[in-house]
């Protein structure tokens, strides 16, 4: 594949940024709710993934293969929503301030962004 | 097929690809969320400094959302196909009467928790004894609104993944012809 160490420079770099984010939200304002964010994100593609293991989508006669793949796909949906949800619930409540909020949910998706785009890449390669 | 077509209308094509069901799970899903965290935010905020009224979240409030999750959850986890599983001759044995008995409690358990919920918005936060001082400010209303909203969204989110399930019947209909 043509992008390869490009890629990975970027994308690591991508990543880089949404860690300093997340941990500049917590750390400027002393309060280190926002990693939850962090650590939603992280979680958020392994249902699809597990699920992905478990199931086979390509059996026809039994439904049970596609029903995992849906549950994972629905805890991941849950996931991500919950990753920019958390910090505005912090937020509403005062628990976080706004900036914080506004910094942390930028900085996770660009961490889950990061993510989703290596598990891309890798699965391009698997297919040559 | 084309010929048992009840509508004028045909169905668009982009409904029956399975990117859109799969997109339609991610929504359900992300719907889900959604009225979860806001009803949390609910219960966050009445535990919080903010609150300075009386009002409280109690296990009450969670009743509601409790039964639509659960309604939901039976709704989704019957397979559809056994709906109908009676008019074949092969599968008898009443499965299909089980699985519509199953259905009906499970859209009586949503039912009931979006009737709920309505219930707790107006006994608790809406209507005020003479006695117990004012009535519920908006900060103190939405308390209640935000419970109406979460059962709502899950109510939502519940008929986006029961009809993108539906899709893939079709889906694999028309591949196993």
């Amino acid at each position: 594949m043509a992008a390869g160490l490009k890629t990975i420079i970027a994308l690591s770099f991508v990543l880089a940024i949404g860690f300093l984010l997340v941990i500049l939200s917590s750390a400027l304002f002393h309060n280190y709710l926002p990693l939850l964010v962090v650590a939603t994100y992280v979680i958020a593609p392994l249902p699809n993934w597990i699920c992905g293991r478990c199931a086979n989508p390509d059996d026809f006669m039994e439904n049970t293969g596609n029903a995992v793949m849906d549950f994972g796909r629905f805890c991941t949906g849950f996931l991500v929503v919950m990753g920019i949800a958390l910090p505005a619930l912090l937020a509403h409540c005062q628990l976080i301030q706004v900036p914080a909020m506004v910094m942390s949910i930028i900085g996770g998706l660009l961490v889950y962004g990061t993510i989703i785009s290596f598990t891309m890449f890798f699965q391009e390669e698997q297919d040559f | 097929m084309s010929s048992h077509r009840l509508f004028r209308f045909p169905k668009p094509a982009w409904l029956n690809s399975a990117t859109t069901r799969t997109a339609g799970v991610y929504l359900a899903g992300a719907l889900f969320s959604l009225g979860a965290f806001f009803f949390i935010d609910a219960a966050t905020y009445s535990h919080s400094n903010l609150n300075a009224s009386l009002f409280h979240i109690t296990f009450i409030d969670w009743i509601p959302l409790i039964c639509s999750s659960l309604g939901m959850l039976v709704i989704n986890s019957i397979e559809k196909t056994r709906l109908s599983a009676d008019s074949f001759s092969y599968s008898g044995s009443g499965v299909a009467w089980k699985a519509r008995l199953v259905l009906f409690l499970g859209f009586a358990l949503m039912a009931g928790g979006l009737a709920g919920s309505v219930t707790v918005m107006v006994l608790k936060y809406l209507v005020r004894d003479e006695n117990e001082g004012e009535g519920a400010n908006f900060m103190t209303l939405w308390l209640g609104i935000a419970n109406v909203v979460a059962n709502a969204l899950v109510m939502l989110s519940s008929i986006v993944l029961w009809v993108s399930q539906n899709m893939e019947d079709d889906y694999t209909y028309n591949l196993a012809l």
